[in-house]
């Protein structure tokens, strides 16, 4: 079956949708998903308010989910998945309260920001091969990697890197799951159920898109998806065990177990041409952990519908004397172990070949990997990851147990509590109860004959994937195959026993064992570093740049303009203002000064004219400073003329009565001489 | 030239508007009813025309007067000019609609509407300047007669808003003169030709520095760093209505000066690769990042929205600043998007002003009970404005995003893209929580004391419309797509 449908234009880029074996299967998958769900909402959702928006935004998440997982090229994926996230929004934060809005905060900005980021990828990669149809992505990407430059690869790299980011984020992938442990305990238990069991998958289809079609056979990516998806199983694995919330513990199950479908993605790459195991493991875990969820989900809304509690100490011993409940729960707990004639274990074994197959192969030579790494060191490091798979196992079954044991094992310890337990009648509606027993009866019959239906389902879907068919047809239940489960419900046991029940259970004051809380509060994620970086320091940095340059730009434009422009231009307009007027002054004073005529000096008075000139200024200046008040009043000249004129007359007096008495005396010295000459 | 016969329909719009404007401002109306119907007929009427304009094919010239020997006054029917004409008809006719409502609340109706219409008429024909003289009258009659718009209420922070906007204004207009005098007293005719006028050969220093003074002169009223000082002043102070088409409308006469000077006089050829390119990509990638940072961070609601604007308006003048056609797409179908957007928020502001009289983002918890249409057209033009699928603006931006990936431009490039996704985040940050304490208001909160507060048709319809054309052109751009086609075909 092979349907496509195109709409150009539409939404600017034109949107296209394929109908083939894997769309088909997810598309049915959803729908059942949808229908199941619905037919428990009606009794969950009985005392709710606002159903008619509950409702809305349920169908619109559907629509877009279903969109995602038609589209045929990667921009139709991305509309309808930043759809599929704004719509389950608001199913998730349907109550309001306030733990609920904080965490449909969270959820919500990881949609945001992952979605933008996916975006930025999805830029490079329309602009790096110019087409973003999944066949021609991995024709032109093909290209690119076998031929293409330095810089070519780097940018592939970088938009695989930000394309990955959004839809890793939605698939709850190690470091961006920080969402999914927060959102589905707080959303009612259908949303839960989706949210964990098909929209977590709309990540991962994204995943496999970049896995197949993008990076198809690209060592160096199947390592980094493979790393990943390791962190995040174990990550989930040992969050789930510390839960003492039985829906943060479904949640952080989910976490884990899609870490193993995202190492499944990355084996996928890793095995190149050998990823028959792989390629199955991954769409058969996808399709099982869906079911899985469905049910576990749908039987913890049972519980939370009846009691409206979450904590494991205050719902133990809730689910003794239920049958029903108890064996629909169980069959969940047992599919999820991956617990043999369960379809959770068909897919694990898969997955789990598929390494052994990839360290094999390792040995051999063969299988794809990257540059850095000999086949030496990434054989050793693929069997410890074998090992650490074989463990998430065993954490699994761990942490079922302790759920399983928790609710409908022990007695409560509040014994008054237990008898009210006991005693309740109806706990749910008849649909209820037959929606919850279908939604079970599934699990076993996938896991007991997994040749007529998960096999069947896995060839029709793997040609999305470019997967081969396995050489020879996997035979789960051998020796061989059975191990590997075996050893996870061995490890599983040892945990359960050796650290829940000695390790996470305390004695309270009155004696009863309780479960504790172990897990240290200060460890986590979005406290320690996502908010104290996105929510205060980026914001305070840049807000305060921002608010620099803006106070800046406005205060600089209104201080030139207002303050520097006049006072600078006012000053020189004002000096050219002057320049004129200034020059003519300046004549004035130096070279074109008026000059009053010369007095004239009488011959013979320069002197007295000069000297009394100097005395008169000194006088003036005395008598402005020392002699103020008392001026002298005198003309120095005229003293000074005065004086000199007597002086002269003086002088001539003296000089003809000196000549008249030289005259004399010459006389009289003539006389003597004559005297003394004749009469002698 | 060819002159075929002078067509008075590109005029119509503008004297029908200073008619109406005439009549409404000096008449002593008896009843407010007969004044705004004058007034709805006014905006009807140039709508009408304007619609009739972009679809008769004829080429249409209209000169008007002649100054001197080759500075001529000419109207010309162009493509770009059609788009803008339409679409600042359309949503002038929007705004005044919501008006009639909203200055029920405020005195002095009758200037309100005389200078609503005549700012009206006078951007209408603005859009049909066939050169850059004709542009430059009108742009500053534009000016002048928008600013009572912004005074309205006469208080002192309003007088001084106006003369703030005035003075940014005025000041733009200067720089864009000096290349205006450069250019014609070189010989240049300074038509606006598809792909430019200017004669062919590389610019001078001197004619590049001409043409990054006219960018920057035209982006003041584009709200482009550093010259958008005046947005964050104007728009808290001014009517709602009059916000609204200060901000989607007035802010993009603003980019069509850039867009006509770039790519109708200068030419984008001219301009590739060259300081003024590298400058102006700067500056708008700077405005996009900054303005929404403040936004994020402003408390004021009419004040986050004016620093959206500031923020919204530089993703258009940096897909110009592109010289791309691809990235030249993104901008006009932003320039479209984000005028409907922002109308259609600013009118959201107004009303709950007008119905419950606050105006603080943190005052507005569980404000959807109270009036859920204003907020439901709110929160979808909001997520619209982030860009999220399958509405508008996520296809502009889709435009731009490309468009500069495939410029080429060292660090541009991919900077430019990135800068726009982070500014897409915070527009999320500085909406969308909005909507989620309009929607979701926490338990501790007050309660709204008015339950029922939600305002009358005349505000609701056109918020309704303006939201639904913002997420339908979004599904079907095809229409405004093609036309944008030709327009690129003819520039590039």
């Amino acid at each position: 079956m092979d349907i496509s449908l195109a709409l150009p234009r539409l939404c600017g880029m034109g949107l296209s949708f394929r109908v083939d074996g894997f769309r088909l299967l997810f598309a049915c998958l959803t729908t059942y998903m949808w229908l199941m769900t619905s037919l428990f909402t009606p009794e969950y959702m009985a005392h709710a308010r606002k159903k008619g928006r509950y409702w809305f935004f349920l169908l619109a998440t559907y629509l877009a989910t279903m969109g995602v997982f038609l589209s045929d090229d990667l921009y139709t994926t991305f509309v309808f998945f930043e759809l599929m996230s704004l719509a389950s929004y608001v199913c998730v934060i349907h109550d309001e309260k306030p733990a609920t809005m904080r965490a449909g905060g969270v959820y919500l900005a990881v949609a945001v920001i992952g979605g933008l980021v996916t975006l930025m990828g999805i830029f490079l990669l329309y602009h790096l091969t110019g087409s973003l149809s999944f066949a021609s992505l991995r024709a032109s990407c093909a290209d690119l990697l076998a031929g293409g430059g330095r810089e070519e690869l780097k940018w592939l790299y970088i938009a695989g890197l930000c394309v990955l980011f959004g839809f890793g984020a939605k698939a709850g992938m190690f470091p961006l799951h920080i969402w999914l442990p927060m959102a589905h305990p707080v959303a009612p238990a259908p949303a839960s159920a989706l949210l964990s069991g098909i929209i977590t998958k709309s990540g991962i289809f994204g995943l496999l898109v970049l896995a197949a079609d993008v990076f198809a056979g690209d060592g160096a990516w199947g390592l980094l998806i493979a790393g990943l998806g390791t962190a995040t199983m174990l990550l989930g694995g040992v969050l789930a065990i510390f839960s003492v919330d039985i829906k943060r513990t479904l949640a952080c199950s989910s976490m884990s177990q899609l870490g193993m479908i995202i190492l499944g993605v990355g084996m996928q790459d890793l095995l190149g041409e050998h990823n028959a195991l792989a390629v199955r493991g991954t769409i058969l875990h996808m399709v099982n952990h869906a079911n899985l969820k469905l049910v576990l989900f749908m039987a913890a809304g049972v519980i939370v519908m009846n009691l409206h509690k979450l904590d494991l100490n205050e719902i133990r011993g809730y689910g003794r004397k239920k049958p029903l409940l108890k064996a629909v729960f169980l069959t969940g707990a047992l599919g999820i172990g991956g617990i043999p004639l369960f379809n959770g274990y068909v897919s694990k074994t898969l997955l789990h070949e598929s390494i052994v197959e990839y360290v094999e192969l390792l040995h051999q030579g063969a299988g794809s990997l990257p540059g850095f790494l000999t086949p030496h060191q990434a054989a050793a490091l693929f069997q410890g990851i074998e090992w650490l798979f074989l463990l998430t196992g065993g954490m699994t079954v761990a942490y079922m147990t302790k759920l399983f044991v928790c609710v409908f094992v022990e007695r409560n310890a509040d014994p008054a509590l237990q008898r009210e337990y006991d005693r309740k009648g109806r706990y749910c509606s008849p649909l209820t109860g037959t929606v919850l027993c279908l939604a079970a009866l599934v699990l076993p019959v996938l896991g007991c004959l997994p040749g007529l239906t998960l096999d069947r389902l896995a060839d029709t879907a793997q040609t999305f994937l470019h997967g081969h068919s396995p050489a020879h047809p996997v035979h789960y239940f051998s020796l061989v195959n059975l191990k590997g489960g075996l050893i996870s419900v061995a490890i599983g046991a040892a945990i359960y026993l050796l650290i829940v029940r000695r390790g996470l259970m305390a004695r309270r004051e009155d004696g009863a064992r309780v479960y504790a809380d172990r897990w240290p509060k200060k460890l986590d994620l979005l406290t320690l570093v996502y908010e104290p970086v996105l929510l205060r320091a980026l914001p305070a940095l840049c807000g305060g740049a921002c608010r620099l340059l803006d106070l800046l730009s406005d205060g600089v434009i209104t201080f030139v303009a207002g303050t520097v422009f006049p006072a600078v231009f006012g000053f020189f307009c004002r000096v050219l203002d002057f320049v004129t007027d200034g020059c003519v002054l300046l004549l004035r004073r130096t070279t074109h000064r008026q000059r009053r005529p010369a007095p004239v000096v009488p011959d013979g008075y320069r002197f007295s004219y000069y000297a009394g000139t100097c005395l008169n200024a000194a006088a003036r200046l005395l008598d402005r400073t020392v002699r103020r008040g008392r001026p002298s009043g005198r003309d120095y000249v005229l003293l000074l003329a005065e004086r000199q004129s007597l002086y002269k007359d003086t002088r001539r007096l003296i000089r003809a009565s000196a000549s008249f008495s030289l005259l004399m005396m010459g006389l009289g010295l003539a006389a003597v001489v004559l005297y003394l000459l004749v009469l002698q | 030239m060819t002159n075929g016969t002078p067509a008075f329909e590109l005029l119509l719009p503008l004297l029908l508007s200073l008619a109406g404007g005439l009549a409404v401002g000096c008449v002593r109306w008896k009843s407010r009813r007969a004044m705004l119907g004058l007034t709805a007929a006014v905006l009807a009427a140039d709508l009408l025309i304007t619609v009739y304009i972009c679809l008769s094919g004829a080429a249409m010239r209209l000169p008007l007067f002649t100054v001197t020997e080759g500075l001529e006054a000419v109207l010309r029917a162009d493509t770009l000019g059609k788009i803008f004409a339409l679409l600042f008809a359309f949503v002038w006719l929007m705004a005044g609609t919501a008006a009639f409502e909203y200055m029920e609340h405020e005195r002095d109706n009758p200037r309100f509407f005389a200078f609503y219409l005549i700012v009206g008429g006078v951007l209408n024909a603005a859009c049909w300047a066939g050169n850059f003289f004709t542009y430059y009258i009108l742009f500053e009659l534009m000016t002048l007669t928008s600013m009572p718009l912004v005074l309205h209420s006469l208080s002192h922070e309003a007088v001084m808003a106006a003369l703030k906007y005035l003075f940014y204004s005025m000041g733009g207009a200067f720089l864009t003169l000096f290349g205006f005098f450069l250019f014609v007293s070189q010989g240049e005719s300074m038509t606006f030709r598809p792909g430019g006028s200017l004669a062919a050969g590389a610019l001078t220093g001197q004619q590049l520095t001409a043409v990054m003074l006219m960018i920057a002169g035209f982006s003041t009223k584009a709200g482009m760093f550093p010259m958008h000082g005046w947005l964050p002043t104007a728009h808290p102070v001014a009517p709602a209505p009059a916000s609204a088409v200060l901000s989607g409308v007035i802010t993009k006469a603003g980019v069509l000066g850039v867009l006509r000077t770039v790519y109708y006089v200068v030419g984008p050829d001219k301009l590739r690769g060259t300081w003024v390119q590298t400058v102006w990509i700067c500056l708008a990638l700077t405005t996009v990042f900054m303005g929404s940072m403040l936004a994020y961070r402003e408390d004021v609601l009419k004040k986050r929205m004016a620093y959206s604007t500031v923020s919204q308006v530089s993703y258009v003048l940096f897909g110009l600043s592109l010289l791309h056609p691809t990235a030249f797409t993104g901008a006009i179908l932003h320039v479209v998007f984000h005028s409907l957007v922002k109308d259609t928020l600013f009118l959201a502001a107004g009303a709950v002003i007008i119905r419950t009289g606050r105006t603080r983002v943190s005052e507005l918890s569980g404000i959807g009970r109270g009036m859920p249409v204003t907020m439901w057209c709110f929160t979808l033009v909001s997520v619209t404005l982030i860009g999220i699928p399958p509405t508008s603006a996520f296809v502009s931006k889709w435009y731009l995003a490309v468009g500069s990936l495939a410029t080429g431009i060292p660090v541009v490039s991919w900077l430019g893209p990135v800068i726009l996704l982070i500014s897409a985040l915070l527009t999320a940050g500085y909406l969308l929580t909005i909507s989620i304490k309009a929607f979701l208001p926490e338990k501790t909160a007050q309660p709204l004391a008015v339950e029922k507060c939600e305002p009358g048709w005349r505000m609701t319809v056109p918020m309704g419309i303006m939201t639904g054309l913002s997420v339908l052109l979004g599904v079907w751009p095809g229409p405004l797509l093609d036309a944008v086609g030709t327009l690129t075909g003819l520039l590039f």
